[in-house]
Formats: structure tokens, C-alpha cells, sequence
């Protein structure tokens, strides 16, 4: 068994029904402290949908979620994000009004009570993204990359213990993935624990410890990337052939 | 009367909405909003006719109640078109309390202040899953629910004969027989009112204002609540209207619900911000330097000689500020302002482009 306080994340037999179809059916999985737990499937497996539910913005039909070893509000993000959850949007959400350095730095306000400490966290944070030179760019002007990379900056300055990533990879320059990757895989060493989700296998499989992958609103396969990376249901329902010889 | 209010309801459909930029410059525009306010009060001292200071001081209430819609309207984004209620709260409530209990308005305005607020709250919490045109829709409903309300209870309101408060000066009262005491109070609210806006933009607070504005889903990622948000602006903002409706009342000594709950007064506002820059603590008083001597000049020049012409005169520059300045007269100072001034905003956008270039 995992002992307590390793615990970060405990879903069982979490479930939710839109209408008649079961979006995330009998999910249930664990995330240790200091882990990197990848999620992957096909386009409308239920991915985001289990984020949502993880995040406490749209409740469960069936089942617990444990959040650091206490339920969660469910339907009240604010609260579960005030408890140590950070995460990024699919679609990234800045505040439009504000330039990058006030996105930022809002996030980290929760914490730090004044703006000028704020700000302070805020720029740190975007020097360690490097996005630092954009602070004072109005939010507008940014490119889909430098918006995923916005995400990122706001959700790590809000210094969580959790961090939902929901395809920051997307929209990125093979070189600026790159660094992303880096990025990621020395967020444990800063205590945080990572859920990602992606759709760049090269980046996932590299950095995740571990993959959870989701077909149909269900778990097919979960284990070690390279094992799970010749599961052939896995390969069936989402790599193809292609990847699953690239891997061997 | 009802056509007199098709260029104000058109001028607000016509808004984009969008919000000055906040960035750079601020002292500077702090520096212009102060200094056209004391030409404006040296203007109406030289010209000294009961008139010009007349205009004056509406132009001042008129600039504290529109910084009042703005933390509402322009920080939170909760464009209301029922603040009339929340103006009528604090006008009854200070002028009842006044005749029928002889409190004095000093005390009145701070009554009617916690009422408004609760009802502002109320009201956010009612309408908490609308958004865009529906919320906007259902606060001028309840504007007109209010209106209503006190049109009809006679014995509180005095119906539609309205509430006389006796002329006699009297410090007490906060009735004067000179202009000039009314142009102190109605200076030190609007400087209060500004005070406050710039005081919201520095807090905490005030960013979360913004960031529920923004994204709502976002900004409960990020640990803030936004229906406490929202309700919160709603409450101060619906609070600092009804300390305007108090000094309304006070200065013409006569009110009736068709007046002073009317939509007009609301679009009144809503109006004033966003010609002057929506979500800025300069807008609200750019807009009401340019609204409120305009409107009345023209209504005293024209009304006599061609009907209506002031109204299409009125019209046209509205029109024509929301057509060329999207982002209000603060807005466009402030793009100015760096556009001459090396450090900010410029250099920001230089930095911004380069990057744009480079992915």
C-alpha cells in the first residue's frame, strides 16, 4: 500500500455522465508525490473531461476524488486550487485585459498577499520559462506557443503541489519542446507532482514515469512508458503500428 | 422625453467594450485628469454665472457617480443598466429619513449606502448564471422593478407627486442658498470616488476584478472565487452610487421616481465610462468633463430654436468618440503618452513584435 502522506491524487470509480453518455466511466488510479504521471488517448477519450473532474469544475457522477488525502469540493475549482491545484487550459485562458507579467503575477497573489511580492514570484517564474522578456506584452500579441508557455508560467507561479498540464506541448517549435521537456522534468525536484496530459509522444513518453491511458472514457492500460508503448490494445486504440515498431 | 433617450440607448449598444489599457502612463494621465478639472472649475469661476457653475457641479457628480459604475461596469465587468435603483436607494432613503425623522443627509447617505449595497448583492447573486446581454437585460429590469416599487408605495415614496425637501440653507441639512458649498461636496466625492478606482487598481482585490472579468474559468483555476468577486464590486459599487443619489437629492431638493430611477440615468453612466475608457480610474472623469457640458450647452443653445437638433448633435459626437476611440479619450491619451515616452508601453510593444518576428 502507499503510505499516506506520499499520497497526492486517489481516484475511485470516478464516473460522469453527459446525457446518455458516459464521459469517464470507472476511472480509478493513483499519483504519488514527486511523480510524472502522463495521460494519453485518442481525441474525445475523456481526457480533459477527467481534468475537469479532477480540477473540481465539473462534478462526478460516481465516485471519490482524494486531493492530499481530503475529498474535494466538487464544483468549486477555487477551492481545490486554493489546497495546492494548479493547471493549464487545452485552450489557453488568459486574462485578455492584462499584460503577461499581470496574468502572472495573479496567480501568485493567492499566496504572496501583496502585488510587489507578487511581482517578484511572477518574474521569477517567467525568467524560469523564459517568457521574461515578454512581461510587459499585452496578452494579445502573443503567438499560440508563447500562450502555452503563458499557461504554464501562470499555473507553476500559483506554486502548487499538484499540476495539471492539458497539452502544453501543442503549437510548439521542435526546439522550444525541447526545452519544455526540461522544463517539466525538474518540476519534482521543486515539489511539484505532475497529471499530463499530451499528445506529443516523443516529450510524454521521454519525461512521464508513468502513462495512464484512456480510451472511451475508460483506463485500457497503465504502467511504464515503454511497457505500455507495446501494450496492443494501446497500439489498437491510439498509437498505431508505426509507433509501436518505433518504439521496439 | 422618450426621444430624448434614443442617442444614449444607442450609443451603449454601440460600444465594443473594450478596456483602456491600464499600462505606463498612469501618473501622467492622473496629471491630465487633475488639471482638467481644475480648468474646469477656474472656467466656471471667471465666467461666474449661476449657469456655467450649475453645469459644473453636475459635471462632478456626474464623473463620482460614473467612477462608481465603473468599479461595477469596468473592473468587474458587470455592465448594469439598473444602477438608476441603486441612485434612487440612497436618494430616497437619505430624503426620507430627512423628512419624515429629521436626520440629517450627512447621516441619510451613509443609510442609504449599506441598503444599496445589499440590494446590488442581491441582485449579483440573482442574476449569478447570466451573462453578457442577459445580464445586462435583467438588471435594467430590476432598475425598473424599483422604478415601479416606488411610484407606487405612496406613503414611503409620495408616488409620482415625489419628495419636496424644504428650501431652507441650513448646514445641517446640507441645503445651501450659494453654489459654492455643493461644488466642495460634490468635488471631494468625485476625488473620493477616484481615489478609491486608483486605490482598486493597485489591491489584490482589484486584480481579481480584473481576472473574473477576463476568464472566469481561469480565474477559479487560480484560487479565486468569482461569484464573491463579482457580488463584492456589485455591493461598493451599488453603495458609492447611493452616496451620489444622497447628494443628488440634496441639490435639486425635489425627486420623483420617473427622474431619479429612470433608465436614462443608468445609460447615464454607463455612457460617461465608456466614452471616457471603461476600467480606468481617469475614464469615468474624461467622459464626464466631454458628456455632461456637452449635453446640457447644447440642450440651453438649440432646444429652443430647432427641436431635437441637440439630440442629433449629441448623437454625432458620441458616435464619433466610439467610432475613433474604441478604448475611451483615457485610452487614447494613454497610447499617446507612449507613444512619445521611451520606457513602457513603446518598449514593451517593440519587445512584443520582435518576439512575433522571431516564432
Amino acid at each position: 500500500m502507499y503510505k499516506l502522506e506520499n499520497m497526492m491524487l486517489k481516484l475511485d470509480a470516478v464516473g460522469r455522465q453527459f446525457g446518455s453518455l458516459w464521459a469517464i466511466r470507472d476511472v480509478s488510479f493513483t499519483v504519488e508525490a514527486g511523480e510524472i504521471v502522463g495521460i494519453i488517448g485518442p481525441n474525445g477519450a475523456g481526457k480533459s473531461t477527467l481534468f475537469n473532474l479532477i480540477a473540481g469544475a465539473v462534478v462526478p457522477t460516481t465516485g471519490v476524488i482524494r486531493f492530499l488525502d481530503r475529498t474535494i469540493d466538487y464544483g468549486k475549482p477555487y477551492r481545490v486550487a486554493r489546497r495546492g491545484l494548479a493547471r493549464t487550459f487545452q485552450i489557453p485562458k488568459p486574462f485578455k485585459q492584462l499584460s503577461v507579467r499581470e496574468n502572472v503575477m495573479l496567480s501568485a497573489l493567492r499566496r504572496h498577499h501583496t502585488p510587489r511580492q507578487a511581482n517578484s514570484v511572477a518574474m521569477a517564474t517567467m525568467e524560469f520559462i523564459r517568457i521574461g522578456e515578454l512581461a510587459e506584452a499585452s496578452v494579445a500579441s502573443l503567438t499560440v506557443g508563447q500562450l502555452k508557455k503563458l499557461e504554464l508560467a501562470r499555473a507553476l507561479a500559483a506554486e502548487p503541489r499538484l499540476l495539471l498540464l492539458d497539452e502544453v506541448m501543442a503549437g510548439l517549435t521542435p526546439p522550444e519542446i525541447k526545452e519544455m521537456m526540461t522544463v517539466i522534468a525538474s518540476l519534482p525536484r521543486r515539489g511539484i507532482t505532475v497529471v499530463w496530459v499530451e499528445h506529443v509522444m516523443m516529450a510524454i513518453m521521454n519525461v512521464a514515469e508513468r502513462i495512464v491511458v484512456i480510451h472511451q472514457g475508460r483506463i485500457i492500460a497503465q504502467g511504464k512508458p515503454a511497457d505500455v508503448s507495446k501494450d496492443p490494445a494501446v497500439v489498437g486504440a491510439y498509437l498505431g503500428e508505426k509507433y509501436a515498431y518505433a518504439a521496439r | 422625453m422618450i426621444a430624448e433617450r434614443f442617442p444614449a440607448v444607442r450609443g451603449v449598444e454601440a460600444i465594443p467594450f473594450s478596456i483602456a489599457p491600464r499600462r505606463g502612463a498612469v501618473s501622467i494621465i492622473e496629471m491630465v485628469v487633475l488639471a482638467s478639472c481644475i480648468i474646469a472649475v477656474i472656467a466656471a469661476l471667471a465666467l461666474s454665472n449661476r449657469y456655467a457653475v450649475d453645469i459644473m457641479i453636475r459635471t462632478f457628480l456626474w464623473a463620482g457617480l460614473a467612477l462608481a459604475w465603473n468599479i461595477a461596469g469596468g473592473y468587474a465587468g458587470l455592465i448594469s443598466f439598473g444602477h438608476a435603483a441603486f441612485f434612487g436607494i440612497g436618494a430616497y432613503t437619505s430624503t426620507i429619513l430627512l423628512l419624515n425623522f429629521g436626520v440629517p443627509p450627512w447621516f441619510g447617505m451613509l443609510a442609504g449606502a449599506p441598503i444599496a449595497a445589499c440590494a446590488g448583492a442581491l441582485l449579483t447573486q440573482a442574476c449569478a448564471r447570466l451573462r453578457g446581454p442577459f445580464f445586462i437585460l435583467s438588471t435594467l429590469a430590476a432598475g425598473e422593478v424599483i422604478r415601479i416599487a416606488a411610484l407606487n408605495w405612496r406613503s414611503l415614496t409620495g408616488g409620482a407627486e415625489g419628495l419636496e425637501i424644504p428650501p431652507v440653507p441650513n448646514l445641517v441639512d446640507m441645503v445651501f442658498r450659494s453654489q459654492w458649498p455643493y461644488v466642495t461636496i460634490v468635488v471631494a466625492y468625485m476625488l473620493a470616488m477616484f481615489a478609491l478606482s486608483a486605490w482598486i487598481e493597485q489591491t489584490r482585490y482589484g486584480y481579481y476584478l480584473f481576472a473574473t472579468r477576463d476568464d472566469e474559468d481561469g480565474a477559479s483555476a487560480i484560487g479565486i472565487n468569482p461569484s464573491h468577486t463579482r457580488t463584492a464590486a456589485m455591493a461598493l459599487s451599488a453603495a458609492m452610487t447611493a452616496i451620489g443619489g444622497t447628494l443628488f437629492a440634496q441639490y435639486f431638493l425635489y425627486l420623483d421616481p420617473t427622474h431619479v430611477i429612470s433608465p436614462d440615468i443608468s445609460f447615464q453612466f454607463a455612457l460617461i465610462c465608456a466614452v471616457g475608457g471603461l476600467g480606468t480610474a481617469s475614464g469615468p472623469v474624461f467622459g464626464a468633463l466631454i458628456i455632461v457640458p456637452l449635453s446640457e450647452l447644447l440642450r440651453g443653445l438649440l432646444s429652443q430654436s430647432t427641436s431635437g437638433l441637440h439630440l442629433v448633435i449629441y448623437g454625432i459626437v458620441v458616435i464619433i468618440v466610439i467610432l475613433y476611440f474604441p478604448s475611451g479619450i483615457s485610452g487614447a491619451i494613454g497610447r499617446a503618452v507612449s507613444r512619445v515616452s521611451p520606457a513602457g508601453g513603446f518598449a514593451a510593444r517593440v519587445q512584443a513584435r520582435k518576439y512575433d518576428a522571431q516564432a
